[in-house]
Formats: structure tokens, sequence, C-alpha cells
């Protein structure tokens, strides 16, 4: 177990240090995001439809896309040298590898979310600093399943010849349940609701955020067998 | 053959298929310590999922592996992260292996040559360089047998000479190899065996001592053995 936490450490480290470094997919990932936050609020009538109206749909259609491009990233750094079988020669559970990845990817995922939402209340002028840690709960939840589920399919769809086209295919389907409750609890909470009242919506994510996880990580070793 | 404490590999009734399309049939090898095995073949023959199969980066469809000892790889790509320097690939893989970094790492990067460029990101390496950094890669755990796809495919001749006499100093301390290539002239030095795979079966392994590597490797591409 040690062993495992150890080898999933590192391999978190050197996904992150590679994204310090090239910033590539950071860097594209935010300006995507600042670039929807930007449209969604610009396409409306002001008139017709308040900017609190569309404001929980316009955070996680950005938090969502967002995350894919870092999701798509995170395997196709190991398929540019085939550094993956490098790992895979190593005596390192693939478990270990699925962990490392899932713990960057969140740590990536996250950052983008960190600063988007100042950029969200900035466009959107929604009170979010009064319920500033709910919402962060319920992001962080919504967020650990899709990035679980993420994880999993990336792998998968690395190996295909159209792997950026793929993941975004695989990958929506299972993001439905998790975002349509990231997208209820988010425009309840900004109502001024107390997370008390929404017990439904947050056990539901709660499954899915032990369903994907567990998943995801009992398939992850079969998928990266040839 | 019986087992020995000397074997590094055992592989017997190795069968691979993709797609149901059959790679390799029946294939069987052993391979002891300070052999070196030069295997040649026909492209398309099977050579590098065999490697692949006996790495275990590749299961087989059918038959059985054994590797009592580590086995480092030396493949087509480098195996190696370009954003990062040679040092830091180098310190990744060998936590990894559970060895001490450190020392071990330099002690390589001064081995293969590359000292003076390990704090450069690989990216920016050459293919003789990046060739020297994968071999530092795969001898991070001290393996008992090496597997080498293509070796000196893409390097010029300098780079070629450095690697071949890589190969020598690792064949003298007795770390068994299988090298898969088509570079008879120079690699026909470094080898003690060799062999011809050809429609994913395995011919007989021939042995080199006392005999002339080029004659030997003619007659196997005629299939006259």
């Amino acid at each position: 177990m040690r062993a495992l936490v150890r080898a999933a450490w590192h391999i978190a480290l050197k996904d992150i240090a590679i994204e310090w470094r090239t910033k590539t997919a950071f860097a594209s990932g935010l300006v995507f995001a600042v670039l929807v936050l930007a449209v969604l609020f610009f396409s409306r009538d002001p008139t017709a439809v308040s900017s609190q109206d569309i404001a929980p749909g316009a955070l996680w259609v950005t938090f969502t896309f967002a995350a894919m491009l870092g999701l798509n990233r995170a395997f196709l750094l190991e398929r540019e040298m085939r550094a993956l079988d490098g790992i895979l020669l190593t005596p390192v559970p693939k478990a270990a590898i699925f962990w490392g990845k899932f713990g960057a990817n969140l740590v990536f995922v996250g950052t983008i979310e960190a600063i988007s939402l100042p950029l969200f209340v900035l466009f959107y002028d929604v009170p979010i600093w009064i319920q500033l840690g709910e919402l962060v709960l319920v992001i962080a939840m919504a967020t650990i399943a899709f990035v679980a589920v993420g994880t999993l399919l990336s792998a998968m769809a690395v190996r295909t010849r159209y792997a950026e086209l793929m993941l975004p295919l695989l990958l929506l389907p299972f993001l439905v349940p998790p975002l349509v409750g990231g997208v209820q609890l988010t425009a309840r909470l900004l109502e001024g609701r107390p997370l008390s009242d929404l017990g439904g919506w947050l056990r539901l994510i709660g499954a899915f955020d032990v369903a994907f996880v567990t998943l995801a990580a009992l398939l992850f070793p079969v998928v990266l067998d040839e | 053959m019986p087992p020995s404490a000397d074997v590094v590999l055992s592989a017997a009734g190795i069968a691979r298929r993709f797609a149901y399309r059959p790679v390799l049939t029946d294939v069987a090898l052993t391979l002891r310590r300070g052999e070196v095995l030069l295997l040649v073949g026909p492209n398309g023959a099977g050579k590098t999922t065999l490697l692949r199969v006996l790495s275990g980066l590749l299961h087989p469809s059918a038959g059985h592996v054994n590797r009592p000892g580590a086995i480092g790889m030396v493949a087509h790509e480098a195996m190696l992260y370009p954003a990062l320097t040679a040092r830091e690939n180098l310190r990744f893989f060998a936590r990894l292996h559970g060895v001490d970094g450190r020392a071990r790492v330099d002690e390589l990067l001064e081995q293969v040559g590359l000292a003076s460029r390990a704090d450069d990101r690989v990216g920016t390496f050459s293919r003789g360089m990046l060739q020297r950094v994968a071999i530092a890669r795969a001898l991070l755990h001290e393996p008992a047998l090496l597997l080498f796809d293509e070796p000196l495919s893409g390097l010029d001749a300098t780079a070629s000479r450095t690697l071949v006499e890589l190969l020598q100093t690792f064949r003298e301390r007795g770390t068994a190899m299988i090298i898969v290539s088509h570079e008879m002239e120079r690699l026909g030095r470094v080898a003690t065996h060799m062999a011809r795979l050809a429609a994913g079966r395995l011919g007989p392994v021939e042995s080199l001592a006392g005999r002339n590597a080029a004659a030997v490797f003619a007659d196997l591409m005629r299939g006259d053995l």
C-alpha cells in the first residue's frame, strides 16, 4: 500500500511538474474558460434573462470543457515518446498510475476552477460569498466524479487515432449525472437556500463520486493492458 | 533445456494474436547470463511484438514467459518525457524502480556520456542522445536482461560506435541481451547467438562461438540452417 501511494505521488508530481513547465493545457484551459464565460454572458438578452438565471449553467459548461482540455493532455504526454511503456516496465502497480493521474488531474482542474470562479463572479455578479464554503464543496464533489471517469476514459481514448475527438464523445454521457447535480445545487445555493435543504442532490453527487472513483480505479488496469 | 541459476529468461509456447491475426506462433527461447542474442528477420516478422511480450508490456495469447530477474528495454521510442531534463527523467524512473536515485543517475549519465547535458530537456536531444538516455533509463535498476529494438536505427556513425562500445561493456559485465537489428556488421561483434524470426516463428538459436557471424547471418537470411 505504501509503495502504491509513493508511486502515485511521484507520478502526480511528474505530471504537475511537466504542466508547470509547459503550461500548455493550463493556458488553453484558462483562455477557454474566459471565452466561454464572456460569450455566454454577452449572448443573452439582458432585458429578458438576468445574468443570475444563466450563471449556474455557464459555470458548469465552463468547468466541464476547460477540464476536458486538461484530461485529454493527461495521457497525450505519455504517448509522445511512449513514456507510459517506461512506467509499465517498472514494478509499479497499474493502480498507482491511475491514482497519480487522478491526483494530478484534480490539481489541474481545481486550479482552473479556482481561477475561473472570481471571473464568474465578475461577469455574472452573483453573490457566491454568502455560501462560498458550500459552493466549493459542491464544485469539489462534482469535479471528483468527472475527473475520475475522465482519467479512465482518457487512458482509453489516447490509444485511438483521434484521441482529442474520442475523449469528449466517450466522456460526455458519463458527465450528465454529476453535471446536472452540480447545476441544480449551484442554482439553489445562489438563490440563498441552505445546504441542509439540498440533501437529495448532494447524496446523488456523492453516490456518483463513490461509483465513478471505484469503477475507474478497478477498470484502469484493464484499460492499460494491450 | 534444464533450469539453471544462470537463466535470465525462459519462454515456451508463446503465441500472440491481434484481432485473430497470428503474429507469433509457438515461440520458445531461453537466455542465460552473459548471452547476447541477435534477432533478425524480415519486416513484419513479429520481432517487436516478441520483445514486447518478453518484456511484459504485452500479454501473450498463449504460452508462458518466466523472468527471474529484472528486465530493461530500449525500444524505437525513448520512453521519456520531452519536457523534463535527462536527470529529471532518470530520477523519476529511478523512484518508480525503488532505486536510490541521485548517485545512480549521476553514475549512469556519466557512463552514457551525457553528464554535461544532464540538465537539458530531452526534447532538445538528437536521436543518438535520446537513445543514450533511454539506455540509462533501462539500466537504472541493474537488470539481468536488456532488450533492444533496432538500437542503431537513425544513429550516425559516431553515435553507433559509442552505442556498440556500450553494448560490449554490458556483455563483459555478464548482462544478457536480446537485440533486434539488421546491423550485422556492427552488432555481430557483440552477439554470442543469432536467430531468425520469420512469419512469427523463431528458428533455431545459433551459437556464434568460433563461427563467422556474417556467414551465419547470411545462412539465416536464406533460411538454410
